[in-house]
C-alpha cells in the first residue's frame, strides 16, 4: 500500500486526527527517522496514542524514564483507561541538542505551506519560525534552517554543539513534498518536537500528528 | 496561460493578453450609461475619456440616442456596427447587465464594470451577482471590475474612470493594480505629484473575471513596467499571484503589495501548533519575502517605495551618505537607515576635503554631512555637496535633505548632482510648499523627494530589498 492509499483509508474510515503511532509508521515509510520502538534495554518512553487525545500529556498518557519491563507495564495501564487506543513505547531521544517543530497546512490563500522554527516549549515564541510555500526543495529548506533567530540556536549558541542541520533541511523538503502531493486528503501534518542530534548524527521525530480533510461528501454536507 | 474551466467558448472568448491589449490600446470605446446630466457616473466617464484627450472613437449608449458631449449616441450596443475594443459599463445594475448580455453577442474584448451591485452588497447584490457569473460563464470577453473605478493608461491618453484623482499622470515605468478604487486614486495622485510616471493603473474591483494575479502577470511582463503596485484585499488565487510575482522579481521586476484586510476563514479554529503559528498575516509575509514581493504596511509607505523603485537605480550596498542643511534632520535620517540596517560609514578623505570648502568649522563633513544654513548663501553649493557624497567609492546610496529653498537654482544643481552619478539618490524636501522655487526639474527626472527623513527610509527600505541585503 503507498502512503497516499494509507491516507485514504484512514480517510474512508471517518478519521479526522491520525494518533502518533499510525502518524509515525507513515513518516518512517516517507524516510523519516523515528525514535527505536520496544526497545529491550535502555530508558523508555511509553504513551497511549489515540485520536480522540492528540494533547496525550494532558491527559497522562506520557510516561518518560522507564526501564523497558516498566514501560510495557505503563502502557498496559494506561490502555485500560482508555479504550481503543494503541500503546506505543520507544527508546528515549537522549542524545539532541535541539528541539525543532516543522508543520505544513494549506493556507486560506497560499495553499500549501511549511513552517519551520525552535519546537517543545520554544513554539510560543512564533516569530522565529521560517515559513515557505510547500512543496520546499531542498535549497529553500537549506535557507529555512540558516535564517532566523532559529539558526543561531541550530548553530550552537555559547559553545553548544552545532545541530546537524542537513538532516533538518532534508526532513523539511521531504515533509513538504509530502504535503504537498497530498495536501486534498491532509489538512495539517506536524512533527513536534524532532529531536536534532549534533551535526553529523542525524535526528528522529519524537511526536507527529497528521489531521486529515474532511472527505468529499462531508466537504459538500459543509456547505 | 490557463484558461477557467468554465470557459465553454475558448475559440471566441479572448485570452487575457489578448482582451488587455485591446483594453489598453483601444480603438473603439463604448460608453454605456452616457449621459448629459452632472453627477451621472456615465457623464464623468465620458468627459475625463475626452478631456484627457483620448484620440479613438467614443460611442456614447444612452436609450434616448442624439448627441452627448459633442458625441453621436446609438441606443443600444445592438446599434454598433463592428468590432467595439472596450465597452464601459456605468449604468445602474439592471441596465448593466442586460448591457453585458448584449456584448455576448457583439464582437467586444473587453469590458469594464464601474456598476456596484453585486457580491460586495451581500444579500441584496445575490441575485445580480449570480446573474452576473451566468453570464461571464460563456462570455467571448473579459471584464475587468465590476465595482472598480476604470482603468487608466496614460500613454494612450486613455482614462476610463469617473474619478478625476488619475488626471494629468504622465506616462513611465509604474503599473498599478487595486482591488480599491479610492486607494488607487490615493496613489496614483501621490505618485503624479512626485512625477512618478505610469504605464497603466487597473482598479480591479470585484475580480469576477479578471484577476489580481492576471493583471500582474499582463503588466509586469509588459516591457515598458518596472515596478507593479498591488493594493489587494482578497487574493483569490493567491499561489498563482505569488507564482507570477516570484518570476517578475527573478526578471529583475519589482512588485511592491500592500494586503489589507483579513482574510474570512482566519479565525477557523486550528488543531496544532503550526495552524495557530501560521496565522494568516505572517503567512502572506513569509510568502511575500519568499518571492521578493516587497510588502508595504499601507499605501503611502508603498507609494514612498514605488518612488524610490521607479527611478530605476539599483545600489551596490548598503552604505548611505547623507548631507544636511540642518543638523537635526541628518541625525533622524541616520538613525531611521540605521535601524533598517544601512551603514553610514564615514566619508573618504577626498571627500571630506571636497565638502569642507563649503561648510564651516562649526559643522561636520565626516557623515551625515552638516552642511550648515550657511550653504543657502550660495544656491549651488548643496548640488555640488550632493554630487561631491555620491561620487564617494564608500557611499552607495546618496540623500540630500534640505528645507526651504531660496531659489531655482538651487533645485537645478540638485538635478544635476543626479544625472552626474549612476547611484540611487533620495531627497528630503521638508519644505516644498514654503519655497521659492519649482520642483519640476527632479519630477522630470522621476528623482524621489520625500518630505521627511521617515517617508525616505521607506524608500530605502525597498532600495534595500533589491540588494538583498537587509532582511
Amino acid at each position: 500500500m503507498t502512503p497516499r492509499e494509507t491516507l485514504e483509508n484512514w480517510q474512508r474510515a471517518g478519521r479526522k486526527v491520525v494518533h502518533e503511532a499510525d502518524a509515525k509508521d507513515l513518516l518512517q515509510r516517507i524516510g523519516i527517522p523515528v525514535p527505536k520502538r520496544d526497545p529491550t534495554e535502555g530508558r523508555c518512553v511509553a504513551k497511549l496514542c489515540h485520536d480522540d487525545y492528540p494533547h496525550k500529556s494532558d491527559h497522562g498518557l506520557v510516561r518518560l524514564g522507564l526501564a523497558p519491563e516498566e514501560a510495557q507495564q505503563a502502557a498496559a495501564e494506561m490502555a485500560q483507561r482508555f479504550a481503543g487506543g494503541t500503546p506505543l513505547i520507544e527508546e528515549m531521544e537522549e542524545g539532541s541538542v535541539a528541539e525543532w517543530i516543522i508543520g505544513c497546512k494549506r493556507d486560506d490563500t497560499f495553499g500549501p505551506i511549511v513552517l519551520a522554527g525552535p519546537g517543545g516549549i520554544l513554539v510560543e515564541l512564533i516569530d522565529a519560525a521560517e515559513i515557505r510555500l510547500a512543496p520546499a526543495g531542498p535549497q529553500t529548506a537549506e535557507t529555512m534552517v540558516d535564517s532566523g533567530p532559529g539558526a543561531r540556536l541550530l548553530a550552537g549558541l555559547r559553545g553548544a554543539e552545532p545541530a546537524d542541520k542537513g538532516a533538518l533541511a532534508d526532513l523539511i523538503s521531504r515533509i513538504s513534498v509530502f504535503f504537498a502531493e497530498n495536501a486534498d486528503l491532509i489538512s495539517e501534518i506536524e512533527i513536534n518536537p524532532v529531536m536534532v542530534r549534533a551535526d553529523g548524527k542525524g535526528l528522529a521525530a519524537a511526536d507527529a500528528l497528521i489531521v486529515l480533510s474532511p472527505n468529499a461528501d462531508e466537504q459538500e454536507s459543509l456547505t | 496561460m490557463a484558461e477557467p474551466e468554465t470557459n465553454r467558448m475558448a475559440t471566441r472568448r479572448p485570452s487575457v493578453a489578448q482582451a488587455l491589449d485591446g483594453l489598453f490600446d483601444p480603438r473603439t470605446i463604448a460608453v454605456v450609461g452616457a449621459s448629459r446630466t452632472k453627477g451621472k457616473l456615465g457623464q464623468a466617464v465620458l468627459a475625463l475619456l475626452k478631456s484627457n484627450g483620448y484620440r479613438g472613437k467614443i460611442i456614447p449608449v444612452n436609450p434616448s440616442g442624439g448627441e452627448i458631449e459633442g458625441l453621436a449616441a446609438v441606443r443600444s450596443l445592438d446599434e454598433i456596427d463592428g468590432p467595439i475594443d472596450v465597452v464601459v459599463l456605468a449604468t445602474p445594475v439592471g441596465v448593466a447587465l442586460d448591457a453585458l448580455e448584449s456584448c455576448a453577442r457583439l464582437d467586444v474584448k473587453a469590458v469594464v464594470g464601474v456598476t456596484s451591485g453585486f457580491s460586495e452588497a451581500g444579500e441584496d447584490g445575490r441575485s445580480n451577482e449570480m446573474r452576473l457569473r451566468r453570464i461571464m460563464q460563456d462570455a467571448p470577453f473579459r471584464l475587468v471590475g465590476p465595482n472598480c473605478e476604470g482603468v487608466v493608461r496614460p500613454a494612450t491618453d486613455l482614462q476610463l474612470t469617473f474619478s478625476p484623482m488619475f488626471n494629468g499622470l504622465r506616462p513611465g515605468p509604474v503599473a498599478m493594480i487595486s482591488q480599491s478604487g479610492a486607494l488607487a486614486g490615493l496613489m496614483a495622485l501621490r505618485l503624479g505629484e512626485r512625477g512618478v510616471g505610469i504605464n497603466a493603473i487597473v482598479s480591479s474591483g470585484n475580480e469576477t473575471d479578471l484577476t489580481a494575479a492576471d493583471l500582474l502577470e499582463y503588466l509586469g511582463n509588459d516591457p515598458e513596467t518596472r515596478v507593479v503596485l498591488c493594493y489587494v484585499e482578497e487574493l483569490r488565487d493567491g499561489r498563482r499571484f505569488a507564482e507570477v510575482a516570484r518570476r517578475l522579481t527573478q526578471d529583475g521586476k519589482h512588485v511592491v503589495a500592500v494586503k489589507g484586510g483579513r482574510s474570512r476563514a482566519g479565525s477557523r479554529a486550528v488543531q496544532s501548533h503550526t495552524g495557530a503559528m501560521a496565522g494568516d498575516d505572517r503567512v502572506i509575509s513569509a510568502v511575500f519575502r519568499e518571492t521578493g514581493v516587497i510588502r508595504a504596511r499601507e499605501s503611502v509607505a508603498a507609494v514612498d517605495a514605488v518612488t524610490a523603485l521607479a527611478a530605476g537605480r539599483r545600489p551596490a550596498g548598503n552604505r548611505v551618505g547623507i548631507i544636511s542643511v540642518t543638523g537635526g534632520l541628518g541625525v533622524e535620517m541616520t538613525d531611521l537607515a540605521e535601524s533598517a540596517g544601512f551603514e553610514v560609514p564615514v566619508l573618504d578623505e577626498a571627500t571630506q576635503t571636497a565638502l569642507s570648502h563649503y561648510v564651516p568649522f562649526y559643522g561636520s563633513v565626516s557623515n551625515p554631512v552638516d552642511l550648515t544654513g550657511v550653504v543657502l548663501a550660495n544656491p549651488t553649493y548643496v548640488g555640488r555637496c550632493l554630487k561631491a557624497v555620491a561620487a564617494d567609492p564608500g557611499v552607495d546610496i546618496a540623500i540630500a535633505i534640505i528645507t526651504f529653498v531660496p531659489d531655482q537654482q538651487f533645485i537645478e544643481a540638485l538635478a544635476e548632482a543626479f544625472d552626474s552619478t549612476g547611484k540611487p539618490i533620495l531627497i528630503v524636501w521638508t519644505g516644498a510648499a514654503r519655497s521659492n522655487a519649482s520642483g519640476e526639474a527632479l519630477r522630470e527626472r522621476a528623482v524621489p523627494v520625500y518630505d521627511s527623513p521617515a517617508r525616505a527610509a521607506s524608500g530605502l527600505a525597498a532600495l534595500a530589498a533589491m540588494t538583498g541585503e537587509v532582511a
